[in-house]
């Protein structure tokens, strides 16, 4: 079990409505943390952070980053304690 | 697919109608692309190294084949010049019912050319084209012109739309800027000081015509497939929400804010590095441009309990403020309050001035005070007045030097009115020292307000695009948001999403501006793509829907030959002028300075940006040495005449 | 300008005689008064499909976008827009009983009324006729008034989802501005849940009870 972080921006926390908070995870992946999240918050988390099609994190306007700056993927590992951002964005205009 | 070419002599008062042959469509799509080849075939016949404040300047407005047609996709109406502040080729784009109702009025294009020998304004009206007084409307800003024409011209055939210009214009000062409908702008550039120079006050248009489609079942069963690739996008439901403001709590996490002249790239002050717009400024439905199923737009309505300073703005209105609105205010500016974001927004665009390079010419002044650079005479000698303070934060400033700049009233406005590179070289001069590290700005002198030290695509696309700094037109979304996914679908490598490399960001420029480049030829928003750049692509997806209109068949292949075609047209135009490798440059903050704060501290754009940038000519196609385009690559895009022109003028490597 | 039915949408006009029997109108458009965005899409589409010729032109649509809702409108708001549209009254509408040469027929397909055009006289009596205002004049003179295009509204194909526009997140579907409803579902609602009276609140209803036909 480790325990990771997660901080929602925007949509992610129009959701959540919180801001940040902690999850204990049997695996330490970005697998495990995604379906901890849409366990949690249900179909609309679900639509918003997962791509049917691809089965990957839905990657249309979002990023997660580490608190390196590094984009995650459903196939990263996470390490205890890591934070991960969810964010959803746009550039310019 | 044929359309209509309105050509307006001001000078003489002739009004021509020419018919946009269908093979124009087929070289050069429609939109920008044609935009600019009415200009560049006008500058073959008239001196390309004219004034732009001359009556040789052209204007030109364009509105690409599927703008208006349903496609979901938004409008975008194109305005192509010669830029009267940077010298050098210049566009903008703003959406909006105009460009919508041009059509509906019975033209695409409008070239004008000329200077009428008072203000007049153009009317357009089912075919019909007249050149009308315009004294009372001189003096008006942009908004009270717009409503005067609206309420003047009545509904019949329809309700009025019109291109305006503020005072700014009226001033030619050379970042004045053209709105649409009172609400949108076409602001870089300096498109507001070329018809300001012409006398032409404005462009008003009424029609009850309609616009032909090709295959209307294909188009709708398209734009039918398009409204559930977008409804099904939960990610957009935020942006109908917020627009462009989506950025700012991103913007803020990462560090790619613009703060205080860019010396931090984080907003302070808790307002406004938050949600909070949406949560208390925003109260009325979403509204849209024209044409489009996502609906970015907001409007507001101040009625001063919203924060601290909206109280002095009670009862203003005005659409809500986007993010370059934001970066300019909250940013350049480090104003706290989003009342006052709004209501610069709303200043900005009445009296139809750029905000990005306004607010870099203010920041940039603000800067020297913080430094103790400015001693109260010298003040005095730049203001003309005693004692204009110059705090950060402070909207009473910031409102003064503002009206400096668009009334052109002291030295500030006369040497900053063609934006901040040339106004501190002129201040530089003046004061006899040099303050050349203060400034931002990207190629031709013009600036932009968001922090691009670590991400090397954004600071090629500063170096690059054809008309001055601009994030648009190649925009480093692979890079920004590090999308292995569509590096391997470009490049077949991972490079391209990898901020710490210089590899594939030239190539990822050049690759992206031949796809904005066929979306501001379509005449439709950039929006929707940029929201899922993967899932449907300009050449692709939205070249069926460009058959389905025109009739014109392209594989994706072509239709990328195609927006090749058409950047490339633009480059020529700039080489024209005597533009080499030399002036695809940044400034020295952005190349030297390290980045202070936020994810990426310590980068400077000099770790990779030659190299990005010889990566960029070599996916062009273009000399190293010179930046100048070879016959080689012209003639495989069938560009021969260009070249031949080129070549001319001493600005074609034969290779 | 062509005036004959429209075949390729309408198949079978149906000609009820004075005082005969008419089948009521089964489902009917239904628009959210400020939700909508003032896209317009709604008005191209629907003249794209109607045109004979592939022409594009609001001003020949069968339904309009209101820039300036009247006072006594539900939900006005000062930046509202509404989409004015056909409200396929219940059978004969007062449109078709007004027309003095019988120029209406029914869709046997909806049962909704359409207008004959080559037995139109274009006297435009239906114009005021309709308590509604949305029978719309042509340049050209020609009567325009929906007919639900067979069953299958481009208007409604044509409208796009709002962010408020889900059933709370229950089966997370989304509905769009414009769209049409089985006009006994939505009147059971209407008895069901008097509590729901505001708009966005009528439509959540509707889509938990499964009766809106174009969820995104």
């Amino acid at each position: 079990m480790i325990t990771v972080h997660a901080q929602y921006q925007s949509r992610f926390r129009e959701i959540t409505r919180v801001e940040k908070e902690s999850f204990e995870i049997a695996e330490p992946t970005m697998v495990a943390l995604a379906a901890a999240i849409t366990g949690k918050y249900g179909p609309a988390m679900t639509a918003l952070l997962m791509d049917e099609d691809s089965k990957s994190l839905n990657s249309r306007g979002t990023l997660y980053l580490n608190s390196k700056g590094t984009r995650m993927y459903l196939e990263d590992g996470l390490a205890d304690g890591e934070t991960v951002f969810f964010m959803v964005g746009i550039a310019g205009g | 697919m044929e359309s209509r070419l309105l050509r307006v002599n001001l000078t003489t008062g002739d009004c021509k109608v020419e018919t946009v042959p269908h093979a124009m469509f087929e070289r050069w799509i429609g939109g920008s692309g044609i935009n600019n080849w009415i200009m560049w075939e006008h500058f073959l016949t008239h001196d390309v190294n004219c004034d732009p404040r001359g009556p040789d300047n052209i204007f030109v407005f364009g509105v690409g084949p599927l703008a208006a047609t349903g496609s979901g996709s938004g409008i975008k109406g194109r305005i192509t010049f010669k830029s009267p502040c940077y010298g050098i080729f210049g566009d903008s784009a703003a959406g909006g019912k105009f460009p919508y109702m041009v059509r509906f009025a019975g033209f695409d294009y409008i070239a004008i050319t000329g200077r009428a020998p008072k203000p007049v304004y153009l009317h357009l009206c089912d075919g019909d084209v007249e050149i009308r007084d315009a004294s009372h409307l001189w003096g008006k800003n942009s908004a009270e012109a717009h409503n005067t024409l609206v309420q003047e011209l009545g509904d019949f055939p329809s309700l009025a739309h019109t291109l305006t210009i503020g005072q700014a214009g009226e001033n030619q000062v050379g970042i004045a800027s053209v709105v649409s409908d009172a609400s949108r702008i076409h602001a870089r550039g300096g498109g507001g000081c070329v018809l300001g120079s012409k006398n032409l006050k404005a462009i008003a248009v009424q029609g009850s015509g309609g616009v032909r489609v090709h295959n209307p079942r294909g188009l709708l069963n398209w734009s039918k497939d398009f409204r559930q690739k977008i409804d099904q996008n939960e990610a957009i439901y935020g942006f109908k929400r917020r627009g462009t403001l989506g950025a700012v709590e991103m913007y803020q996490h990462i560090g790619s804010h613009f703060w205080r002249n860019n010396q931090g790239n984080m907003f302070r002050g808790d307002e406004v590095r938050s949600d909070n717009w949406v949560k208390k400024f925003h109260k009325y439905s979403e509204v849209c441009s024209a044409d489009c199923y996502i609906a970015c737009d907001g409007r507001y309505k101040l009625d001063g309990t919203e924060s601290e300073k909206a109280k002095k703005y009670v009862g203003e209105s005005f659409r809500r403020p986007e993010y370059l609105t934001t970066a300019s205010a909250a940013g350049a500016l480090d104003l706290r309050d989003w009342a006052e974001v709004a209501h610069w927004g709303k200043v900005t665009n009445d009296y139809g001035i750029d905000n990005q390079d306004l607010s870099t010419s203010i920041s940039f002044i603000m800067e020297l005070e913080q430094h103790g650079l400015l001693s109260a005479r010298q003040k005095a000698e730049l203001f003309d007045r005693d004692n204009q303070s110059l705090e950060w934060g402070c909207m009473e400033d910031v409102e003064e030097l503002m009206k400096d700049m668009v009334f052109q009233r002291n030295r500030f406005g006369e040497f900053f009115h063609n934006g901040p590179y040339y106004g501190a070289l002129r201040y530089s001069e003046f004061r006899g020292e040099n303050f050349m590290k203060y400034a931002t700005y990207g190629k031709g002198g013009a600036s932009f307000t968001e922090e691009m030290r670590p991400f090397p695509t954004w600071m090629n696309n500063m170096a690059v695009a054809s008309r001055g700094a601009d994030h648009l037109k190649g925009i480093g979304l692979i890079e920004k948001f590090q999308r292995r996914d569509l590096s391997m679908k470009y490049f077949g490598r991972l490079e391209a999403a990898d901020l710490s490399t210089p590899v594939l960001k030239g190539a990822c420029t050049a690759v992206v501006e031949n796809q904005v480049a066929l979306l501001n030829s379509y005449g439709v928003c950039l929006f929707h793509w940029m929201l899922d750049p993967g899932g449907y692509t300009p050449e692709d997806y939205y070249g069926r829907a460009f058959a389905e209109v025109t009739g014109i068949d392209r594989t994706p292949e072509e239709l990328m030959r195609d927006g090749e075609r058409i950047c490339n047209l633009e480059k020529a135009f700039n080489s024209r002028l005597g533009l080499r490798r030399e002036h695809d440059t940044i400034c020295e903050r952005w190349m030297f300075e390290p980045c202070p704060e936020g994810m990426y501290p310590g980068k400077v754009a000099a770790d990779m940006f030659e190299t990005v940038l010889d990566e960029y000519y070599e996916w062009r196609g273009w000399d190293q040495r010179s930046g100048l385009q070879t016959e080689a690559r012209l003639k495989s895009l069938g560009m021969d005449d260009v070249a031949e022109v080129l070549a001319a003028d001493g600005a074609l490597v034969r290779a | 300008m062509s005036r004959t039915p429209q075949k390729e949408l309408v198949t079978g006009a149906v000609w009820h005689p004075p005082g005969a029997e008419i089948p009521d109108v089964e489902e009917k458009l239904y628009a959210l008064s400020n939700q909508c965005t003032d896209c317009n899409i709604c008005e191209v589409a629907c003249s794209l499909v109607h045109s004979p010729d592939g022409m594009v032109n609001p001003l020949l649509a069968r339904l309009k976008v209101d820039h300036s809702p009247q006072v006594g409108r539900k939900a006005v708001h000062p930046f509202g827009f509404a989409a004015d549209i056909c409200h396929h009254c219940g059978n004969p509408p007062p449109c078709a009983e007004v027309c003095p040469t019988d120029a209406f027929y029914y869709d046997p397909k909806t049962n909704v009324a359409v207008i004959a055009q080559d037995k139109c006289i274009q006297c435009m009596e239906c114009v005021p006729g309709c308590p509604f205002d949305v029978i719309f004049v042509a340049p050209d003179g020609e009567l325009l008034k929906c007919d639900l295009c067979g069953g299958e509204p481009a208007c409604v194909d044509a409208c796009a989802t709002r962010p408020e526009m889900n059933n709370a997140g229950k089966q997370y579907v989304r509905a769009p501005v414009l769209f049409h409803t089985d006009t006994a579902g939505y009147r059971a609602v209407l008895q069901d849940k008097p509590e729901r009276k505001d708009e966005v609140g009528m439509m959540q209803a509707m889509l938990e009870a499964g009766t809106v036909s174009s969820a995104a």
